[in-house]
């Protein structure tokens, strides 16, 4: 009978061998705990716990970089008391290159301190604050696609043969599992956002004038409004002072988004309150003015206010920094660059009015700058000039105000919104 | 857009290049805001460089202008390309704000 061939196993090896295979063991672990979550919360003092376990340590951190301030801060501390790591969270950061922490997040490189007492980087004043007692440290840089993402550290372990490439290895997956969080986090909440701005705009659109088309006497005043994808801050409005006018509102709020909705809000009640019963345009933009100069981030509004008398075509109008109007008499198309006063909520001021004296057949359109505004795909923008020289090839067409959009959307085919687009206009019917 | 900060002569001026809009108009705040806490005047603003300006980064501008008003604080605009004159002057803000040519000429005004 053939002897079996016999194989001699140093027992040190045999252990190394163990202990690989235990190595493997949490990382296939840490990797199933990396893919069963997404919350950051729940995976980092999980995979944390566990590094502590293997390495029979006392505690251990992780102190994510902000890149703002360019310092590192504590996210994660797990040790005996959890007062001691409510501490550190609150009350220390770290400078690029101070402490243990810093010095691994500078160079990037894992480092072994066996003994902190002898080494000139340790940061003396974490214990201080909390009354831990660190004697020894093993800190990963933790690096992701996106650069430096923080630093792993584990404090005072028992096990004495540190080997640093099983923690790195953890660390390097749990760098990715950090990124793939923080992307989840931030497509939720652009998600959540977007939802707001949906909101926000059909708030915005319920402030509008239930219909966009109103008829008095021989006087059609109608409207077109298209949102932009963020959410601008267009607002136009009909009002009756009196039984031969009607008031006709058009305005734009600075910025975009939620912020621009709400002031838009504020703005259309006190612009029906103020407007009750009053037929001076100057004077209502005065009192606008003033009720809305206290708005926070500089916030202003351009408007048009215009007062027509539906039975004698009188016009009066007040500008507060709003784009020139187009007024087409007998087939020409005039530019209207009136006197203006400075946008509402700037400064104090009194506005100036004009009067216009309409004829059968004419027509006045306010606009946005959302019109000439509008982006190309190569990034150019249309210009009011080029809108207007539109308007006076078309003059003549009854949808005029439906040709120029056609126009400005066959522009920035492709390209989305950038900002909201209005078209106001008063019709004198022959 | 880019921001520069700028001694000349010492008078600070914020040196602006590229398109002014919602995304970036925070940075100017942060900038802006940082020389107002500090009651800076005048401040310069040089739009040399500007290819864009919305109402988002217009509104930041006044902002400033009425937070530097409380303690008598200058801010002026030196270097308005022409598009953006257009759409400041549309808006009536060049009486708003104190815009110059060069920032000499802000500098001896």
């Amino acid at each position: 009978m053939e002897e079996e061939p016999r194989v001699t196993v140093l027992e040190d090896y045999l252990k190394g061998i163990e202990k690989k295979v235990d190595n493997l063991k949490v990382l296939i672990e840490v990797s199933s705990l990396i893919s069963s979550t997404l919350d950051l919360n729940d995976l980092m003092p999980l995979v944390m716990e566990k590094a502590k376990n293997v390495m029979n340590a006392e505690a251990c951190s992780i102190l994510f970089y902000n890149r703002e301030t360019n310092k590192l801060e504590f996210e994660v501390a797990m040790c005996d008391e959890n007062s001691k790591s409510d501490i550190l969270k609150k009350t220390i950061t770290l400078e690029m290159g101070q402490g243990i922490a810093g010095w691994v997040a500078e160079n990037r490189k894992a480092i072994v301190i066996e003994d902190v007492s002898k080494d000139s980087r340790f940061f003396q004043g974490a214990d201080k604050m909390t009354g831990f007692t660190t004697k020894s440290i093993v800190a990963v840089p933790l690096v992701g696609r996106s650069g430096l993402i923080g630093v792993a550290e584990i404090i005072n372990p028992s096990v004495k043969d540190y080997d640093t490439e099983i923690f790195e290895l953890l660390c390097r997956q749990f760098a990715i599992a950090i990124e793939n969080a923080r992307f989840h986090k931030e497509s939720i909440e652009r998600e959540k956002l977007k939802q707001q701005l949906e909101i926000a705009s059909s708030l915005q659109k319920s402030f509008l004038p239930e219909s966009p088309l109103i008829r008095k006497g021989k006087f059609t005043i109608s409207a077109v409004n298209y949102s932009a994808a963020q959410v601008g801050g267009d607002i136009y409005d009909f009002v009756e002072p009196s039984d031969e006018k009607m008031g006709v509102l058009i305005g734009d709020v600075s910025g975009k988004g939620i912020s621009a909705a709400l002031y838009m809000a504020k703005f259309i009640s006190d612009f029906r309150y103020v407007s009750h019963g009053l037929d001076e345009p100057d004077v209502t933009l005065n009192r606008l003015n003033s009720l809305v100069s206290k708005a926070p981030r500089g916030m202003f509004l351009t408007a048009i206010y215009s007062v027509v008398n539906t039975v004698t075509g009188h016009l009066h109008l007040s500008v507060a920094g709003h784009p020139p109007f187009i007024w087409i008499s007998a087939g020409e198309v005039r530019v209207m660059t009136v006197e203006s006063g400075p946008p509402l909520g700037i400064m104090p001021v009194e506005y100036p009015s004009v009067s216009l004296q309409l004829r059968c057949g004419d027509r006045v359109i306010f606009l946005t700058d959302g019109v000439f505004d509008a982006k190309n795909s190569a990034g150019e923008r249309i210009g009011f000039d080029p809108v207007v020289e539109f308007a006076r090839r078309h003059a003549e067409d009854p949808q005029l105000v439906s040709r120029i959009i056609e126009y400005v959307d066959d522009f920035s085919k492709g390209m989305e919104r950038a900002d909201d687009l209005t078209m106001v206009e008063i019709w004198w019917n022959a | 857009m880019k921001i520069e900060v700028v001694d000349c002569k010492g008078v600070k001026v914020l040196a602006l290049s590229g398109d002014i809009d919602m995304y970036s108009s925070p940075d100017l705040r942060k900038e802006l805001m940082h020389f107002v806490h500090k009651k800076v005047s005048p401040l310069l603003v040089d739009f040399r460089g500007v290819s864009y300006i919305d109402s988002s980064g217009i509104a930041t501008f006044v902002e400033g202008l009425k937070s530097m008003m409380g303690y008598g604080g200058k801010l002026k605009f030196v270097g308005i390309p022409e598009k953006i004159m257009e759409i400041l002057c549309f808006a009536k803000l060049d009486r708003v704000f104190e815009i110059y040519g060069s920032i000499d000429d802000a500098c001896r005004n």
